[in-house]
C-alpha cells in the first residue's frame, strides 16, 4: 500500500468517526427533550387475543379490553387467531417482540396447550398474561409468578343445570324435552350436558329426555334437528334445550314454522343479543349471560395492576389465581336490567364477580 | 346423445341415469318404515323446507361444476347478501328499511361477486378453486367488518313471510325453490349458455375450436352461480330473521355434497339440474330420516358418509373416465 493511500484512509477514518460523534451528540439531545403531549399515561401496550371478531361474545370481549385500555388511557391491540393456534402464538410473540416485553395479555386461547406456549413466551419477556376458558389442566399461575397472573372460566354444569331448571318450570315441570349439544369434544358442551343430566335427574322422571343430538354449535343443523324432532316427537315435546344461543335460536326459528314459537319455551346458554330479544318476547324460557365485557376488561385490569405494583399477585390466594366467573342467569324477570348492561364496571374491584376456585372434573 | 354401441350399455346407461331417484326412493321406504310420521304431508312439507335453501344454492353450483370448474365462494357470497339484505329491511341495526326492494338488490350483489369469481378466474388464469376460495374469504370478512361481529335481527314481518309465509299450505321457501329449479331448467336446455356449459365441460380444446367463446361463457356461469347464491342469501336471512358473518357456516359442503350425490360429475360435463335437485333431497331426507329413525349421533356420520359412496359409485358412468384422480 503507498503511503498517499494510507492517508487518505486515514483521513476519511477520522472524519467518519466526526460524523459519527455528531450524530450521535444530536442524538443525546433530541432525547434530552421532554416526551411530546400525545404520549400515553402508560407505556404498557395492553392486548385482548381471540379467535374471531365475528362472533358476538368474542366482539364484546374486545370491547371489554378496550373499555378498560380507555380507561387508564394506554395503547389497546386486538389480536385475532381465526381459529388457527399458529397464528394466535406468532401474533403474541410479535407483538412481545415490538413491545420489548412491556405487554399486558388477556387471551383466550384457541385451544388448551397454546396456553402453555403463551404463557413461558410471556415469562420469559417479562409480560403480565391472564388466560381464559382453555389452558391445560397441569398448567397453574402460580407456577409462573409473577407473570402468569390469572386463569378466568366459567363452570358450565351449575349455569346449564340451573337454565335447565329454568326450562322446565316454563312448562310446569312435568314432559319431555330435547336437547341440542355442542360439538362432542369441547370442554364447555362436556359440562353443559352434565348440568342438564343433573336437571333432568333430581326431577325424579317427571322430565323425560326425549332425544339429545349434538348440532356442533350450529344454527342450520339445529333447525334441521329440531325439525325432524317435530315431526317424531310432536306435541311430546314440551321444551327444547341448547348448549348455546345460536342452536337456541335455529331451534326456536323452527318451532316457528310450525307456529310453534312461544308455545314450546327454549333456554340458551351465552346471552346473546338475539336470546335476549328473544326471552323478552317470551319465546325463550331464559338464557346465560357470560359478561364478556366484565372478562375481555378485567383479564387486563387485574396483571395491570399487577404490572403497576398495586397488587402482589404471588401473595394472592389460588381463588384469586384460578377462578370461575359470574354467569347470569336470564329470565323474563331480569332481561331489561341485563341489556342495559348493570352501570359502568367499577376495574378496581379486582374479584368482586369471581365466583370461586376452578375445579377439575376427570 | 351419446352412440350406445349395444342394447346392454343403453340399459346400463339408463340405469346410471336414474340410480340417484332410486337411492332417494329406497332411503324413503326405509325411513318410513321405521317410522310411520315420515310419509305424513306435515313431514314431508318440513323436509322441503329443509330443501329449499340448498336447492337455490344447487342450482348455481350445479353449472360451475358441470363446466368442470368449482365454485368454494357460497359462504363469502351468502352471508355478504344475507347481511347485506338483513341490513337493508325493518331492523335492529341500521335506520333502512326499503322493504322487498332489498331482495333484487341483495341477488345482483351476488350477481357481481359470481362476476368477480368468474373475471378473475378468467383474466388472471387462477384455478377456479383458488379465485372462488379467495373471493369467499373476502366475503365473510366484508360480513364480518361491516356488522363488527354483531347480528343484525329482521323484524320485517313482509320480509320473514319469504319464509314464514304460506300459499296453498306450503311455505313460500319452497316454492321460492320450485321457481329457482325452473329458471335454472330454462337455463340448462333452452339457452345457448345452457348447451355450451356441457360442450366445455366436456372437452374445453373442441369446444373452443367448435366458435363458442369459453371465456365469456365461464364469467356468465359464475355469475350465474352468484345471483343464485344471492337469492339463497336472501331467504336465509327469511328463515332465521337475522344476518350475521357466520350464517352461512356449512352451506358449501352441503352444496357440494349434494350436487355429487344427485350423480353430476366432478370432471364436468355430465350431470343436470334435476339431478341436483334429487342429490340435495338424498341429503336432507337422509338427515331428517336418522332423526327420526333415532340413530345414535355417534353413528350418524358414518351412516352419512357410507350412503354419500353408495349414491356417487351407483350413479358413476365409468366407460367415460380414462383416468380417476
Amino acid at each position: 500500500m503507498s503511503i498517499e493511500k494510507i492517508i487518505t484512509l486515514k483521513t476519511s477514518r477520522r472524519s467518519l468517526l466526526k460524523g459519527a460523534g455528531g450524530a450521535l451528540a444530536a442524538g443525546s439531545f433530541g432525547f434530552s427533550f421532554p416526551m411530546p403531549a400525545i404520549a400515553k399515561e402508560t407505556t404498557w401496550t395492553l392486548a385482548n387475543s381471540m379467535r374471531s371478531v365475528a362472533n358476538p361474545y368474542h366482539a364484546t370481549f374486545a370491547k371489554g379490553g378496550e373499555n378498560f385500555a380507555k380507561s387508564i388511557d394506554a395503547k389497546y391491540e386486538m389480536l385475532v387467531t381465526e381459529g388457527n393456534s399458529e397464528k394466535g402464538i406468532s401474533d403474541i410473540k410479535a407483538l412481545l417482540q415490538r413491545t420489548g416485553g412491556k405487554l399486558i395479555l388477556n387471551v383466550d386461547p384457541n385451544d388448551s396447550p397454546d396456553a402453555r406456549v403463551i404463557v413461558e413466551e410471556c415469562k420469559k419477556a417479562g409480560a403480565y398474561v391472564v388466560t381464559q376458558w382453555n389452558k391445560p389442566a397441569d398448567l397453574h399461575p402460580w407456577d409462573f409468578n409473577p407473570n402468569y397472573v390469572a386463569h378466568m372460566s366459567f363452570d358450565g354444569v351449575p349455569t346449564a343445570k340451573t337454565i335447565a331448571g329454568e326450562l322446565f318450570k316454563a312448562f310446569g315441570g312435568e314432559g319431555g324435552i330435547v336437547a341440542l349439544g355442542g360439538i362432542l369434544s369441547n370442554v364447555p358442551a362436556i359440562e353443559r350436558k352434565l348440568g342438564l343430566d343433573m336437571a333432568i335427574k333430581e326431577t325424579n322422571g317427571k322430565v323425560k329426555l326425549l332425544d339429545f343430538q349434538p348440532a356442533d354449535w350450529n344454527e342450520q343443523k339445529a333447525f334441521d334437528i329440531t325439525q325432524a324432532w317435530i315431526t317424531r316427537f310432536g306435541k311430546d315435546i314440551k321444551g327444547v334445550f341448547a348448549a348455546n344461543d345460536g342452536m337456541g335460536m335455529g331451534a326456536l326459528e323452527a318451532l316457528r314454522q310450525s307456529g310453534l314459537a312461544g308455545k314450546v319455551p327454549v333456554v340458551g346458554i351465552d346471552g346473546i343479543e338475539a336470546a335476549l330479544k328473544a326471552t323478552e318476547a317470551g319465546e325463550f324460557a331464559g338464557t346465560v349471560a357470560w359478561d364478556p365485557l366484565w372478562t375481555g376488561g378485567m383479564g387486563l385490569a387485574i396483571p395491570y395492576a399487577v404490572a403497576t405494583g398495586k397488587v402482589d399477585i404471588a401473595k394472592e390466594p389460588k381463588e384469586h389465581r384460578e377462578f370461575y366467573g359470574t354467569g347470569i342467569i336470564v329470565t323474563k324477570a331480569n332481561v331489561a336490567e341485563v341489556k342495559k348492561g348493570g352501570g359502568a364496571l367499577d376495574f378496581n374491584d379486582l374479584w368482586g364477580k369471581a365466583t370461586g376456585q376452578i375445579q377439575y372434573r376427570g | 346423445m351419446r352412440a350406445q354401441p349395444a342394447h346392454r350399455a343403453s340399459v346400463m346407461g339408463r340405469w346410471r341415469d336414474w340410480a340417484p331417484l332410486a337411492v332417494l326412493v329406497v332411503l324413503c321406504l326405509v325411513i318410513s318404515l321405521f317410522n310411520g310420521n315420515f310419509l305424513t304431508i306435515g313431514n314431508l312439507l318440513r323436509l322441503l323446507n329443509s330443501a329449499a335453501i340448498p336447492l337455490v344454492l344447487c342450482m348455481g353450483t350445479t353449472f360451475v361444476i358441470l363446466m368442470g370448474s368449482i365454485d368454494l365462494s357460497i359462504e363469502g357470497v351468502v352471508a355478504v347478501t344475507a347481511v347485506m339484505v338483513s341490513l337493508l329491511v325493518v331492523n335492529d341495526i341500521s335506520p333502512i328499511s326499503i322493504g322487498l326492494w332489498a331482495v333484487p338488490l341483495a341477488i345482483l350483489v351476488g350477481g357481481i361477486l359470481g362476476f368477480l369469481n368468474g373475471f378473475l378466474h378468467v383474466r388472471l388464469k387462477t384455478p377456479s378453486f383458488m379465485t372462488t376460495l379467495g373471493v369467499g374469504f373476502a366475503g365473510i370478512g366484508v360480513a364480518t367488518a361491516v356488522l363488527g361481529g354483531f347480528t343484525a335481527r329482521i323484524s320485517d314481518q313482509t320480509f320473514r313471510f319469504l319464509s314464514l309465509g304460506r300459499v296453498f299450505d306450503v311455505p313460500m321457501a319452497v316454492w321460492i325453490a320450485l321457481g329457482a329449479i325452473i329458471i335454472a331448467y330454462i337455463i340448462q336446455e333452452r339457452t345457448r349458455i345452457g348447451r355450451w356449459v356441457y360442450a366445455i365441460g366436456t372437452d374445453e380444446v373442441t369446444a373452443r375450436n367448435a366458435g363458442i367463446p369459453v371465456e365469456r361463457t365461464r364469467i356468465m356461469v359464475f355469475m350465474i352461480a352468484g345471483l343464485f347464491y344471492g337469492l339463497g342469501g336472501v331467504l336465509l336471512a327469511a328463515q332465521f330473521g337475522q344476518g350475521h358473518a357466520l350464517i352461512s357456516q356449512g352451506r358449501l359442503f352441503t352444496a357440494i355434497t349434494a350436487v355429487v350425490v344427485g350423480g353430476t360429475a366432478l370432471s364436468g360435463g355430465v350431470g343436470s339440474i334435476l339431478n341436483s335437485v334429487v342429490g340435495v333431497l338424498i341429503v336432507v331426507t337422509l338427515a331428517n330420516g336418522m332423526v327420526l329413525m333415532g340413530i345414535e349421533p355417534y353413528v350418524q356420520q358414518g351412516v352419512q358418509g357410507i350412503l354419500i359412496i353408495i349414491a356417487v359409485a351407483l350413479s358413476l358412468d365409468r366407460s367415460r373416465l380414462d383416468v380417476v384422480k
